[in-house]
């Protein structure tokens, strides 16, 4: 019996077809509609308008498009022969601009998609407003953002050996202050304790000191049975070496090296999105991922006892923004002004090269390559997070996304552990 | 509220959803919100699902459309979305283009120049859509819209008010001014002084780093982006994105003719712009030359 499913609320749609037998899930194909040609609207073009195109893949992580774009850049001057080096101040601004669009996609996620839909699905309403809250937070983060960058979403403020913007004192403390109003919302609405009490929590034994909506969340994840649902693969990858994350790769307890050549992208059928492999295998990226493999030890502990479950994925993506909230600080503090924004004084006349760009974005490793021709962009390759979580099963293996809703007897269910990888249907299929 | 209130319907089309996140960062977003009834949302809960919207059978007063359009080929859940939008356009008192694609096709025109296009509008060019839905439609072109410009038009519909357009159904009060207006290196622009690369705070970016501020309709200095900061401000080059040619090419270089930026600032002659940059060249004042702060290191 084959059941279909069309997921809204996400960043677009996307439509599940599960097939049931005896009642419960045996497989689902995952499809996204329109293919918008990103990479071909580039072939042609100068390298550096990939800095204002690539960001219009995606409404939400616009900003990690335009570092891994720059990054790409900058690898391909290199390749070719020029010497770009960054001051320490343009990398701590770019790691600063990214880190508050991670905060606010997963802040918006946790507001707009898991407190709704969980509450939906288990019929326990608190007639709250989530959204309002989803909101103001990220209204205040990306103006923290938008000081540096000019604007969220959208901006094209890295450019090849640094940034454009030159920060004073005035700046720093105002985006100092609206983080300061950031961790104190995740204080009082998302973990209902203080900073300090919270980052200390370093077992599963510690969670019941965690309060408010947090709290809420992991209650009726742990009430409903939910919580152990949505197993997969328990393979997880990271390429991006940003913001505080480690590449490599997480199989049972061991974590080793990665090398970006083994990556794959594959054509499927009956969607317009692309599967992608690690020397064949697929892997899961995203928060999760990232903590796996920086064996960060509240999610090893919450892993040890649940697995790659539906609470570890949704519990990794919310301590990320902790995480976030108090290094985008520590990058604020550290800044020095009268460092150099832009080492590269002109642009850059390499007429062939190559470059790869990778960064986390927040859904996971976000690739760039570009390959430029006598000065012109002859083609541009983009690999997007979801697509390694939302890739369908292939003939060897189940696709990550698709292996968690398997043994679901409930579409509804399925749909919830779907939505828990955060969804992006605009990025997957650029 | 006495007033019935508006039914808002936010449709998407071919998007990058980049619309709907700049307007969640609306600092009143739910106050603006009390003023309608909000039928769909892409991302906000809603009283009516997607099956509802896909039906065609909802009610709409004001029709908000974010993404560029195809005739056909472009599907939600089975059902074109260019049907779905001219059924609720025929139904809705006034509509929105909301960002440069819904308004003139934009970025994701370029894939396929020939079928992909803004609702009312082609580039400049009026589309068959114009004739018929251009009275009650008001262009909002940026990429992404800016939220406060949303907001205006918003409020003025929900106040019943009249918002007196240009030739392009832009609200003259946000599109009447350029990106120019307002930026913090105008002073720079009028004695003529170019800022040395990127990364400064001082010099305009106008002359080699491919501004288009002085060209370009819109408010972005003037209402502040996320109420802070613009491109400009931060140094990065105005790319013209409310503009109906939006995207050009070479977007970080100023285009030039013997030296001279190629596109004169919006209405001023050739001979205008030589005769007053001649002049305020000639002078070298040092306090364009020097930075603005000078830190002990």
């Amino acid at each position: 019996m084959i059941v279909k499913k069309l997921i809204e609320k996400i960043e677009g749609e996307a439509e599940l077809d599960f097939t049931f037998d005896k009642g419960k899930v045996e497989d689902v194909r995952i499809s996204f509609g329109f293919y918008r040609g990103i990479e071909e609207i580039l072939a042609g073009k100068d390298p550096y308008d990939a800095l204002v195109i690539t960001p219009r893949v995606c409404g939400i992580c616009n900003h990690a498009h335009l570092i891994a774009a720059v990054r790409a850049l900058e690898n391909g001057y290199e390749s070719a022969g020029a010497k770009i080096s960054l001051t320490d101040k343009a990398k701590n601004i770019r790691e600063f601009t990214l880190a508050c669009e991670l905060i606010q996609n997963h802040m918006k996620w946790f507001y707009m998609t898991i407190l709704p839909q969980l509450e939906k699905l288990l019929d326990d309403r608190s007639g709250e407003n989530h959204a309002l809250k989803a909101s103001y937070f990220s209204s205040t983060i990306t103006k923290a953002l938008a000081i540096f960058a000019g604007q969220w979403p959208h901006s094209g403020y890295a450019v090849p050996g640094g940034v454009t913007c030159d920060p004073t004192y005035i700046d720093v403390m105002q985006a100092e202050n609206l983080i300061d109003e950031s961790i104190r919302f995740f204080e009082q609405m998302v973990a209902g304790i203080p900073m300090h009490k919270y980052l200390n929590i370093d077992s599963v034994s510690e969670l019941h000191k965690i309060n408010g909506d947090l709290a809420r969340v992991l209650r009726l994840l742990g009430a409903s049975r939910m919580a152990e649902t949505g197993k997969s693969h328990d393979r997880f990858i990271v390429f991006g070496d940003c913001i505080l994350f480690k590449a490599g790769k997480s199989m049972a307890t061991t974590v080793s090296n990665v090398d970006i050549q083994y990556v794959e992208e594959m054509l499927q059928a009956g969607t317009t999105a692309k599967a992608v492999t690690y020397k064949n295998r697929f892997f899961e990226v995203g928060p999760l991922a990232r903590a796996m493999v920086a064996k960060e030890p509240i999610v090893k502990s919450l892993h040890k006892r649940y697995k790659d479950s539906l609470i570890t994925r949704v519990f990794a993506r919310v301590h990320e923004v902790a995480i976030l909230l108090e290094y985008s600080k520590k990058l604020l503090q550290n800044l020095v002004l009268n460092e150099p924004s832009c080492t590269l004084q002109n642009h850059l006349k390499a007429v062939d090269f190559e470059g790869v760009g990778v960064a986390e974005a927040a859904r996971g490793s976000l690739i760039h390559k570009t390959t430029v021709k006598e000065g012109l962009i002859a083609k541009y390759e983009i690999i997007v997070p979801t697509q390694w979580n939302l890739g369908n099963s292939s003939n060897t293996e189940q696709g990550v996304a698709a292996k968690a809703m398997i043994g679901s007897s409930d579409p509804e269910e399925a749909g919830f552990i779907f939505r828990a990888f955060d969804i992006c249907s605009v990025c997957t299929t650029q | 509220m006495s007033q019935k209130r508006l039914k808002l319907l936010w449709l998407q089309s071919i998007t990058c959803n980049g619309n709907t996140h700049s307007f969640l960062n609306h600092p009143d977003l739910f106050s603006i919100l009390s003023h309608f009834e909000l039928i769909y949302h892409p991302v906000l809960e809603t009283s009516y699902d997607i099956q509802a919207l896909l039906s065609g059978r909802l009610d709409c007063d004001v029709l908000i459309l974010e993404g560029s359009f195809r005739q056909e080929g472009f599907k939600k859940g089975g059902i074109e979305v260019f049907e779905l939008v001219k059924n609720y356009a025929e139904k809705a008192k006034h509509i929105i283009s909301a960002g440069t694609c819904s308004t003139f096709g934009g970025i994701f025109k370029q894939y396929d120049p020939d079928s992909i296009s803004g609702f009312c509008f082609n580039g400049e060019e009026r589309t068959e859509s114009y004739e018929k839905y251009a009275s009650k439609t008001i262009s909002l072109p940026g990429c992404p819209i800016h939220p406060k410009w949303l907001s205006y038009v918003l409020m003025m519909l929900s106040h019943g008010k009249k918002i007196p357009l240009d030739e392009l159904h832009r609200p003259q009060e946000l599109y009447g001014i350029t990106v120019h207006t307002g930026c913090v290196r105008n002073e720079y622009f009028e004695w003529k002084v170019d800022t040395k690369g990127f990364g400064l705070k001082e010099g305009c970016s106008f002359y080699e780093n491919g501004c288009q501020g002085p060209y370009t309709r819109g408010s972005c200095n003037k209402i502040l982006w996320n109420d802070t900061s613009s491109k400009t401000v931060v140094g990065t080059p105005c790319f013209g994105c409310t503009e109906p040619s939006f995207p050009k090419t070479a977007l970080y270089t100023t285009k030039t003719n013997m030296g001279i930026p190629a596109t004169m600032p919006l209405g001023v002659p050739r001979r205008a712009y030589l005769t007053a940059t001649g002049i305020a060249k000639s002078f070298k004042i040092k306090r364009f030359e020097e930075r603005i702060i000078t830190y002990d290191s």
